[in-house]
C-alpha cells in the first residue's frame, strides 16, 4: 500500500516536472507532407524503419536555428540528447518493394508510424522518358517544418532504393537497399557526396546563389551516409513536367497550384492573383524570370549545372539541387563536358538554351492548364515569355558584368539605364577574351572533355583598375595579355597577332568609356572611381576562388582527418570556408589567416586549382 | 633611406605614422603598393588599407600578393611605386615567400632608389637584420609552421624590432634575456607606435622601450 502511494506520488511528480523537450520540433518531421493531400499522383509512399549504427557527422546549427528546430541560443555543440533526436528523426531506411516481396522481417518498434514519400518526377536518363518510373531513387521526404512564416521542405538522400531509381527501370526488378551489384540505384549515398554538398552549398548560399542546404549528415559504416537537405520549396520543374508529358491535367493542376500556394504562403511571391488565369500567368512570369536570371548567373559565375529539358537538376526558382554534377570553373571553360558513360553532358553555354527550353515547357504546361488542350511544344516557339526570357537574360548579363567590373549598385543602374549600347559593346569585347580557347583543342580530363580557356578574366578585372589608376594610360597589348593569360595558355596560344592586339586596346578603351560615363554624373574624378572599382573588384574577382576541383580535393582531405573531427568541427569548417569565399565587396568581416592545418591546406589547394573546373 | 616601422593597432592610433609615410614620399598623391603577408583574405585588408590612406588624398594603390604567382606587369609597377607597405601577419610565412620569389633584393634596391618602405608588425620585422623577434616569447610568437630555417631578414636597419609590446615584467624579462647575447639593440613598441627613418634621422612616435645587453630604457 505504502509502495503504491509512493509510486503514485512519483508518477505525479514526474508529470509535474515534465517540461517540453528543447528538441520537440523534431517530432513534427514525421513523414507527413502537404503534397500528400494536395497532389496524390506526385509520389509513392514507403514505410520506414530505423537505420542503426549511424552517428551524426555534421549538423548545421545555424540552419537548424533558422528552421526553428533548436533555440537561437543553443550552443553550436552536439549533445547526446540532440544527437539522439537527429538520429531518431533522420536515421531511416525505407521498407521497399524488395523487402516486401522477400518478406523481410523487421522489429515492430523500429518501424516508424507514418509513411514517407518518394516523389515522382521526369528524368531524361530513364528509358521511357515520360516519367512512369522515375523520381526520387534514393531519397525520401521527411516532412516540413514551419518557422517565422516560412515552411521548409526536408528530404533525405541515401535512405534506401525506391522503385523510381534508374536501376529498377532498366533491369525491371526491385533491388535490395545496399545491393552491392549496382552502385547508382542501390539506394545508399556516400559520405563524401554529403560533405561536398555541405561545403559547396554553403559557399554558394553565402554568395546569394539559391541552393539546397544540408541540415545534417548521418554517417554509417563503409563511408555511407544519409544527407538531410532543406529548402523552403524542394519542387523541381520535373515534378510538373512529369504530368505534362503524361497529359495528366488534373495532377499537373494540383502540383502547380500546390507550388504557387507554397511560394505565396512563404512570402517568396507577393500579391499572387486569385483568379486562376491570372494566377497561372503570374506563375509563368515568375518561373521565366527565375530561369533567365539563373541561366545568366550560372554563365557569369562559371557554374556548371547539367540542365536539360526534363528540369531535373534544378529547383523551380533556379536553386541548385543535387551537387553530383555541379562545378564552378575558374575560367570560362565553355567546352567542358562531363562524360556520363553513355553520353556527354551539356556545356556551360548550352545551359541558356536548356533553361529557355524549360520555360517553353512551362509555357506548354500553363497553356494546357488554361485550355485543357495539350498543344505541341513547337507551337510556343515564339511565345512572349520566351522573348521575356531573352530580355531578362541579356539584362542580367549586362548587370552581372557591370557588377564584376566593380561598379556599385547606383553606378550599375545608371550605366544599365543610360549607356546600354556601351555596356553591350564592352560585353562583346569582354566575351572575345573570355571565350578564347587553346589551340591544343579538345583534351580528356579525369571525368570528361575540355578545350582549355586561355584567359583569366577575373585577373584582368581585378588588376586593370589598379593599373589604370596608377599609370593613367592603357596597357600595351603585350602587357594586357601578360595580365590576362591563364596558366592553361601555351606559347602557341599567346603568339601576338594584330587582331588580338587591337582587341586589347578596344577592351581598355571601352572599359574607360564606362568609367568616364560614371565620372560625368558623379562627384568623383576618374582616379577615385577607378580606385573604388579596384577595391570592389579585387573582392568580387578574388584570386583564390573555389572551383569544383578544389572542393573535390578538400573533401578528400576532410575524409582523411574526419575521424579526429567532431560534428561541430565540420560545421565550423564550413562556416570558415564560406566566410573566406564570401565575395561580397561590402562584407565587414576580415577573415584572419587560418590557424589550423586543414584550413591552411584548403587555402593552398584553392590557390593551386583556381583555374580548373 | 626612408623607412616606417609600424607596431600595429587601430587606424586612429596610427594616424601620425600614416601621415609620416605619405610625407616621406614628398608627393601629394603618391602611389602605394600593398604587399600582404598572405593572400588569405587579403583583398578585404587591401580595401581597409585603401580607406586608411584615402584620408590623405592618396588615390593610387596596387595590391601585390607574393604567396601566389604574379604577372610581370603588376610586379614591375609595384616597384615603380613611391611607397611599398609590407603588411602584418605570420612573419615566417611572409619572409619565406618574399625569399622564394626573390623579392628581398628588389625591396632593398627599391629603398636604395629612394622609395619609402613601410612595414607593420611582421612587415616591420622583415626590414631588420633578422626575424628573431617573431620567434619569442613563447607566449606571444608566430608559429613557424613552414619550418623556416634561415631567419636572416633584410637588414635595412641596425636594430631589432618587437611590435605589439606590452610593458610588463613578463615581456620585459624576455626582452632583457634575449638582448643579453644579441648584437643589436631591440626597440619594443606598443601598438599605435612606430619608428620613422629618413636618412640619418630617426624619429620614435608613440611609446617605445630600448633593450640593450639585458638592460631596458624607455625612449
Amino acid at each position: 500500500m505504502v509502495t503504491d502511494i509512493a509510486n503514485m506520488r512519483l508518477e505525479k511528480n514526474r508529470e509535474k516536472n515534465t517540461i517540453k523537450s528543447p528538441y520537440s520540433q523534431f517530432g513534427k518531421i514525421n513523414g507527413k507532407h502537404p503534397l500528400q493531400t494536395s497532389a496524390p499522383d506526385s509520389y509513392i509512399l514507403y514505410k520506414a524503419r530505423k537505420r542503426k549504427n549511424g552517428k551524426v557527422s555534421f549538423f548545421h546549427f545555424d540552419l537548424a536555428k533558422e528552421m526553428g528546430l533548436i533555440s537561437t541560443n543553443h550552443a553550436n555543440e552536439l549533445n547526446p540528447d540532440l544527437e539522439k533526436q537527429i538520429l531518431e528523426t533522420f536515421s531511416l531506411v525505407i521498407i521497399n518493394e524488395y523487402d516486401i516481396e522477400n518478406k523481410r522481417k523487421f522489429a515492430k518498434e523500429d518501424i516508424k508510424d507514418n509513411f514517407y514519400m518518394a516523389t515522382r518526377y521526369l528524368q531524361l536518363q530513364h528509358p521511357d522518358q515520360v516519367g512512369n518510373s522515375s523520381g526520387d531513387g534514393r531519397s525520401i521526404w521527411n516532412g516540413t517544418i514551419e518557422s517565422n512564416g516560412v515552411t521548409w521542405d526536408i528530404s533525405s538522400c541515401g535512405s534506401g532504393a525506391t522503385k523510381l531509381s534508374p536501376a529498377t527501370s532498366i533491369y525491371k526488378k526491385f533491388f535490395k537497399t545496399g545491393d552491392p551489384t549496382i552502385s547508382y540505384g542501390c539506394g545508399y549515398a556516400e559520405l563524401d557526396e554529403g560533405l561536398g554538398t555541405v561545403l559547396f552549398s554553403e559557399i554558394f548560399h553565402r554568395n546569394r546563389i539559391p541552393t539546397e542546404r544540408v541540415l545534417a549528415i548521418i554517417e554509417f559504416p563503409g563511408e555511407l551516409a544519409v544527407t538531410v537537405r532543406a529548402y523552403p520549396n524542394l519542387i523541381r520543374p520535373s515534378h510538373l513536367f512529369l504530368h505534362l508529358k503524361q497529359s495528366n491535367l488534373k495532377a499537373l493542376d494540383q502540383i502547380t497550384e500546390y507550388y504557387i500556394q507554397r511560394q505565396s504562403d512563404n512570402g517568396s511571391w507577393k500579391n499572387v492573383p486569385k483568379r486562376r488565369k491570372d494566377r497561372l500567368l503570374y506563375f509563368l512570369d515568375k518561373v521565366t524570370d527565375a530561369f533567365a536570371t539563373t541561366a545568366a548567373k550560372f554563365e557569369d559565375e562559371y557554374i556548371f549545372c547539367w540542365m536539360d529539358w526534363d528540369g531535373d537538376n534544378i529547383l523551380m526558382d533556379g536553386g541548385i539541387i543535387d551537387y553530383g554534377s555541379i562545378r564552378q570553373f575558374g575560367l570560362f571553360h565553355h567546352e567542358y563536358r562531363y562524360d556520363d558513360d553513355d553520353r556527354y553532358s551539356t556545356n556551360i553555354t548550352e545551359q541558356k538554351a536548356k533553361s529557355r527550353y524549360i520555360i517553353q515547357n512551362f509555357i506548354q504546361a500553363v497553356d494546357y492548364l488554361l485550355t485543357g488542350e495539350k498543344k505541341s511544344i513547337k507551337t510556343f516557339q515564339k511565345h512572349p515569355n520566351l522573348k521575356r526570357f531573352d530580355e531578362i537574360f541579356s539584362d542580367c548579363k549586362d548587370q552581372n558584368l557591370l557588377y564584376k567590373l566593380g561598379f556599385n549598385l547606383k553606378e550599375t543602374n545608371y550605366l544599365y539605364k543610360n549607356h546600354r549600347a556601351q555596356v553591350k559593346a564592352f560585353r562583346k569585347v569582354f566575351s572575345y577574351f573570355e571565350m578564347a580557347k587553346s589551340k591544343k583543342g579538345i583534351e580528356k580530363t579525369a571525368d570528361g572533355i575540355i578545350c582549355n580557356a586561355i584567359f583569366c578574366m577575373r585577373d584582368v578585372l581585378r588588376e586593370l583598375p589598379q593599373l589604370l589608376s596608377v599609370r593613367k594610360k592603357i596597357l600595351e597589348p603585350a602587357e594586357f595579355i601578360e595580365v590576362t593569360k591563364s596558366s592553361y595558355a601555351t606559347k602557341n596560344d599567346l603568339i601576338e597577332n594584330s587582331y588580338r592586339n587591337q582587341k586589347t586596346q578596344e577592351f581598355q578603351k571601352k572599359y574607360l568609356k564606362l568609367v568616364k560615363a560614371v565620372v560625368a554624373i558623379s562627384k568623383k574624378d576618374e582616379s577615385k572611381t577607378l580606385l573604388e572599382m579596384a577595391t570592389r573588384s579585387s573582392i568580387i574577382n578574388k584570386y583564390d576562388r573555389v572551383t569544383g576541383d578544389s572542393v573535390t580535393c578538400i573533401v578528400e582531405e576532410v575524409m582523411k582527418v574526419k575521424p579526429r573531427m567532431k560534428p561541430s568541427s565540420i560545421f565550423d569548417l564550413s562556416k570558415e570556408l564560406s566566410n573566406y569565399q564570401d565575395l561580397n565587396p561590402e562584407k565587414k568581416e576580415t577573415p584572419s589567416r587560418p590557424k589550423h592545418a586543414l584550413m591552411k591546406y584548403i587555402h593552398e589547394v584553392i590557390k593551386e586549382l583556381r583555374e580548373g573546373i | 633611406m626612408k623607412l616606417v616601422l609600424f607596431s600595429g593597432g587601430f587606424e586612429r592610433e596610427n594616424k601620425k605614422l600614416n601621415q609620416a609615410l605619405v610625407e616621406l614620399t614628398g608627393k601629394n598623391n603618391p602611389s602605394i603598393t600593398y604587399i600582404p603577408a598572405s593572400s588569405y583574405g587579403a583583398e578585404i585588408e587591401f580595401r581597409e588599407f585603401v580607406k586608411r590612406f584615402r584620408k590623405f588624398n592618396v588615390t593610387k594603390f596596387l595590391h601585390f600578393a607574393v604567396d601566389v604567382p604574379f604577372d610581370k606587369v603588376i610586379y614591375e609597377e609595384a616597384f615603380k611605386s613611391d611607397a611599398i607597405f609590407l603588411s602584418g601577419g605570420n612573419t615566417f610565412y611572409f619572409l619565406q615567400n618574399l625569399r622564394k620569389k626573390k623579392l628581398l633584393k628588389d625591396l632593398k634596391k627599391f629603398v636604395e632608389r629612394g622609395g619609402v618602405l613601410a612595414g607593420l608588425s611582421a612587415g616591420a620585422i622583415i626590414m631588420t637584420p633578422s626575424i628573431n623577434t617573431a620567434g619569442f616569447p613563447e607566449f606571444d610568437c608566430d608559429e613557424n609552421e613552414d619550418g623556416v630555417m634561415d631567419w636572416k631578414a633584410m637588414g635595412l636597419v641596425d636594430f631589432e624590432f618587437f611590435p605589439h609590446f606590452i610593458n610588463s615584467k613578463r615581456y620585459g624579462d624576455e626582452m632583457k634575456s634575449y638582448t643579453e647575447l644579441s648584437k643589436y639593440p631591440l626597440y619594443a613598441s606598443r601598438d599605435g607606435s612606430g619608428i620613422v627613418i629618413d636618412g640619418k634621422d630617426i624619429k620614435f612616435i608613440g611609446e617605445h622601450y630600448c633593450f640593450l645587453k639585458g638592460a631596458c630604457f624607455k625612449l
